[in-house]
């Protein structure tokens, strides 16, 4: 009886301390709706309000009034879903000919491939952006898309789901009835590869939406920016109206955390077995 | 979580198609023919124009589309990526008075107003002002939007508080100098605690360089930025910080110390009296402007240029210079703060009126006689990034409690190897 | 400059090769590691239908759809990646502003940075930053990881709410720290004023500087971490601890004995992911002081304390257009970051034979 109930004081105090970390982990959504939903003057002062208010359309109003928030939002869409899409295609397409098929240079042009993923990317960026004047991209949208379009971890996630989550005996069959690698592909791969596609695709989705860098560096026009180079430049420029920032930070971020959530369960496993490989 | 593998593809396949298709046509449209395009695109940074000025000129010129933008962000950085290419480069752009220096040795890429007409109007502005964006075989790649004449601006009710005089005129003649001025602040920290005498010593350095002919770098390409006239702009510098009346705010909290009373002055150009009324829209009447201490200062005053690319050269001199009129001009100080190049502006009723903001103070009496007797200053192409380590030894000092002896030797160093980076000897 | 999907956040495992995952991860593919790869295929291609004769008169063109399949990212990486490495390496031995001529200047780019004390500056900034950040992010993983595991309710729960921060946008968390610390209004600093408490200048002292952006970083990634971690701890059979625990060992010494070691390789997995993210922060200064851009453009907040290296890269390049120092900034920092960790590696590799 008494080691039962330290047991459960000891089951009571985990939870106790869990929640304490979840707490932390999603007070900072709680306190961006508090500040955007109140005005300025009562962020700045003393004491601060601990709650929502009112204010969460006017200071809309105003983020309208400064930022092209719908435009923002649809370049931020066409980067992040031109990206997911043909990150998709181009690594489910070279994971399949890595994982079923041998031919020369395989391992040399598979090696690069590792090698490569841990390059940091601002090795390259100066060049780049000079590729880009020349290619006549500079301040469009394809400038950050084309980049992106196919990676390394992709490739190698693809593969090793491929490898192992598509059946040999289904491309023999496949190849018996004369299907050439891109019909195999077409058939036999695309619907067995769907778990580890809809992964790579939430993952190269959130990494698009969030890109910053690239976008800086890239874009200028205030027509062509994507929300995070838009919220930073709101936040640099109005840091005076911060409850209307809070606005465009709520605006920008809530919409991603809501379809995180709704997949989160299967995506966290799967980031975790990417991790773990 | 499970892609149809049919949408997926035609969907895959249809985006590589675009990019490809587009990128095609992107390459292939950049002659637009001859230069006489309707559509124009405007660029400028939020302040930089009078927005009810922008949006007259549309309506003015109705044949024509001018598209404005107000780019965010650091503008300089924009501006130099958008003019890499014809396609992203604008037809008309704003550059900042800091900026302009460093554009001259490219003035290739701009045009030259002067050919366009601005010579016969040069008479009606300001010649330092011209002379700024004046290359030295005589290019002028500039049309001056504003100056920056700068003021004390300064909280009457905290004066009041502190014992201190608190109508202009005396203010002025008390604060004559930057010793007289320290003095006040000090003993209106002791009065009133809570508020300091100037946000930040940056602040002081700068209109201290202002206040003298000669900058960092000298018409010869010479490094100066270790003589004199900045050791003294440097000293006069850190005293407030040693009298302990800097409020030390080197960063976007200056907005609620504005709206809280925290700094009592600020230094400041004309177009400064914008941010504080953006900062603390509550502060209404209670702010004034006194004459700078120890003589007039200059700090920024933008400029209009076009493009080497313009689309339409005549059309866009034509916009600018109706956008820039002297009556236009009264109307931008109305609504954006920008002092206007143009000396005919200073009769019109619009500066010569009280500001409600400043308790109907006519702040042209301070503006006005401070914009005439501005010092012309050489400043090279590379003034502006070198006289950046000072700026950042300065706020160590404030941040770090660094010495300032040391800071000074870290700044001057510092300040001498970007300068052999830029070029200079 | 951390979020660029290539050396993207999350699940970018790096040398994974060298890593056994723990058993019983339901993972696809678990026991081949990528360094091995060619030996264990069987070459269901090459003997196809046609035959090996037919494919020898035509040398590697049959293999032509695999090539296609694998052609976009190489030719992306060689265009986008690739060439432009090679041309930063060349770009830092010239001058060059951007618009005018490349001109050759040797060295002296090196120079000017072995003599540049603000370069040392960012060096010094990126590292403290780094481990202010990573030393308490890990630990605290660890534990997280640990008690979610001794449990069986609300795990679900757990993992989503403590992996959300991964995925949220750098940029606006950014924003909301710089409120949140904001010396003169921020919640923390009304919260010690409540408590009767001085405030701190957070956002203009040298070190509090440092440990808001790694507040930052530890907040971002610590439940990432820890969802990671319990991934490995889950693996371990339980039958260990059962025969430890017969043995007498009390809890912390079974952490010590048998989780940590067990756990070694998923924990130098996230040591270095943690680095590589770690000593490529840009986007928190740079966001977090962007609003005080006009007189110091990125020059990472009071005093310089925040001015990582690649916020100064960025400095150099864009703001003053100096693109061949610039150039010479980045690869010796990326050369730098390399020798600290193969020395790492060596300590680790070293400390691994002994016993």
């Amino acid at each position: 009886m008494n080691s039962q109930n330290r047991r459960r004081l000891r089951g009571l105090s985990v939870h106790v301390v869990l929640m304490i970390c979840v707490v932390v982990s999603v007070f900072p959504f709680y306190w961006i709706i508090v500040m955007a939903t109140n005005t300025s003057q009562d962020i700045y002062s003393f004491p601060p309000k601990l709650w929502f208010g009112d204010n969460l359309l006017t200071n809309i109003e105003n983020l309208f009034a400064k930022m092209d928030f719908f435009g923002s939002l649809l370049n931020t869409m066409i980067v992040a879903v031109g990206t997911t899409l043909l990150v998709l295609f181009f690594d489910s397409l070279a994971g399949f000919a890595f994982a079923k098929y041998d031919f020369p240079a395989k391992r040399f042009l598979f090696g690069l491939l590792l090698a490569m993923y841990i390059l940091p990317t601002q090795l390259a960026i100066i060049p780049q952006y000079e590729i880009m004047v020349q290619l006549g991209w500079l301040g469009t949208l394809k400038a950050l898309i084309v980049p992106a379009a196919a990676n390394a971890f992709g490739i190698f996630w693809m593969r090793q789901y491929t490898s192992t989550g598509v059946p040999d005996e289904l491309l023999d069959a496949a190849r018996i009835e004369g299907a050439g690698f891109f019909r195999q592909y077409w058939h036999v791969v695309l619907p067995c590869v769907r778990p580890a596609l809809a992964f790579l695709g939430i993952y190269t989705f959130i990494a698009a939406w969030n890109d910053y860098v690239l976008p800086l560096v890239m874009l200028v026009n205030p027509d062509e920016l994507t929300l995070q180079v838009a919220l930073a430049q709101l936040y640099a420029g109005h840091s005076t109206d911060y409850s209307m920032v809070m606005a465009g930070v709520l605006l920008a971020v809530i919409p991603l955390v809501l379809v995180f959530t709704f997949f989160a369960r299967g995506f966290i496993a799967d980031a975790t077995k990417g991790a773990l490989r | 979580m499970d892609l149809s593998r049919r949408r997926f593809l035609e969907a895959a396949v249809l985006a590589a198609a675009t990019a490809g298709a587009t990128a095609a046509c992107g390459g292939g449209a950049e002659s637009t023919g001859g230069k006489d395009s309707k559509n124009l695109k405007l660029w400028y940074w939020a302040g930089g124009l009078s927005d009810k000025v922008v949006a007259d000129a549309k309506k003015h010129f109705s044949g024509t589309t001018l598209k404005a933008s107000v780019i965010g962000g650091d503008f300089k950085t924009k501006l130099l990526t958008g003019m890499k290419t014809a396609q992203t480069a604008p037809d008309i752009t704003g550059i900042k008075g800091e900026d302009i220096a460093s554009f001259l040795p490219n003035a290739n890429r701009f045009l030259d107003l002067n050919s366009l007409g601005m010579d016969k109007l040069a008479p009606d502005y300001l010649s330092w002002k011209l002379k700024q964006a004046t290359t030295q075989d005589g290019k002028l790649i500039g049309f001056p939007i504003d100056i920056g004449p700068c003021a004390v601006y300064y909280r009457e009710d905290i004066f009041d508080k502190a014992g201190l005089p608190t109508d202009p005129v005396k203010v002025s003649a008390q604060l004559s100098t930057w010793d007289a001025y320290f003095d006040a602040g000090v003993q209106l920290h002791r009065k009133v605690p809570k508020s300091f005498l100037i946000n930040n010593i940056g602040a002081v350095f700068s209109m201290a360089i202002g206040q003298g002919t000669r900058r960092f770098i000298d018409e010869d390409n010479t490094f100066i930025g270790d003589q004199d006239h900045i050791r003294q702009a440097w000293t006069t510098a850190v005293k407030p910080y040693t009298l302990g009346i800097d409020a030390k705010i080197n960063d976007n909290t200056w907005n609620a110390a504005v709206a809280k009373g925290t700094v009592a002055t600020g230094l400041g150009a004309a177009w400064y009296a914008l941010d504080i009324q953006n900062a603390a829209p509550g502060t209404k009447g209670k702010w004034r402007v006194a004459s700078l201490p120890s003589g007039p200062s200059n700090l920024g005053g933008s400029f209009l240029c076009l493009p080497a690319t313009c689309a339409n050269p005549e059309l866009a001199f034509d916009i600018v210079k109706w956008m820039l009129s002297p009556e236009n001009q009264a109307r931008g100080f109305t609504d954006a703060a920008l002092f206007p190049t143009s000396p005919a502006a200073y009769e019109l009723p619009a500066l010569t009126g009280g500001d409600a903001f400043f308790g109907g103070q006519k702040t042209i009496e301070i503006f006005g006689p401070a914009a005439e007797k501005i010092p012309a200053a050489y400043e090279a192409p590379a003034d502006a990034a070198v006289s950046v380590a000072y700026f950042n030894e300065l706020t160590s000092i404030e941040a770090k409690g660094k010495d300032p002896e040391t800071a000074w030797k870290d700044a001057v160093s510092q300040a001498k190897q970007v300068a052999q980076r830029q070029g200079v000897k | 400059m951390s979020s660029s999907p290539v050396a993207g956040p999350a699940p970018t495992g790096p040398s994974s090769g060298a890593m056994t995952g723990p058993s019983g991860q339901p993972a696809p593919d678990r026991r081949r590691g990528p360094g091995r790869t060619g030996r264990r295929f069987r070459p269901v291609s090459a003997g196809g239908r046609n035959g090996p004769q037919r494919g020898a008169r035509r040398g590697i063109a049959r293999y032509w759809p695999q090539y296609l399949a694998v052609t976009p990212y190489y030719l992306i990486f060689s265009v986008f990646m690739l060439f432009p490495m090679l041309y930063t390496v060349y770009l830092a031995f010239q001058r060059w502003d951007g618009i005018g001529e490349i001109q050759f200047v040797g060295l002296q780019q090196f120079r000017f940075l072995w003599d540049d004390p603000v370069f040392w500056l960012s060096i010094r900034n990126t590292l403290v930053i780094w481990v202010l950040s990573t030393v308490p992010m890990l630990f605290m993983a660890l534990v997280m990881a640990v008690l979610v595991n001794s449990t069986r309710r609300f795990t679900g729960f757990y993992r989503v709410a403590l992996f959300i921060p991964s995925i949220t946008s750098l940029v606006a968390i950014a924003i909301f720290f710089a409120a949140v610390f904001s010396n003169d209004f921020g919640l923390i600093n009304a919260v010690l004023k409540a408590l009767h408490l001085s405030a701190v200048p957070w956002m203009s002292n040298e070190w509090t500087i440092k440990l808001v952006i790694a507040a930052l970083m530890t907040w971002q990634w610590t439940g990432y971490n820890a969802i990671i971690y319990l991934a490995g701890l889950q693996a371990i059979p339980s039958e260990l601890y059962e025969a430890a625990r017969m043995d007498g060992a009390g809890p912390v010494r079974i952490f010590f004995s048998i989780t940590i070691p067990l756990l070694r390789p998923i924990i130098l997995f996230t040591v270095v992911i943690s680095t590589v993210t770690g000593l490529q922060s840009f986007t928190e200064p740079q966001v977090m002081f962007g609003s005080d851009a006009s007189t110091n453009p990125n020059s990472g907040g009071p005093g310089r304390a925040g001015l990582t290296t690649l916020l100064y890269f960025y400095n150099q390049a864009f703001d003053n257009n100096d693109f061949g120092y610039a150039a010479a900034i980045v690869w010796s920092f990326f050369l730098l970051i390399l020798i600290l960790v193969i020395v790492n590696w060596r300590l680790v590799q070293h400390k691994e034979r002994r016993p």
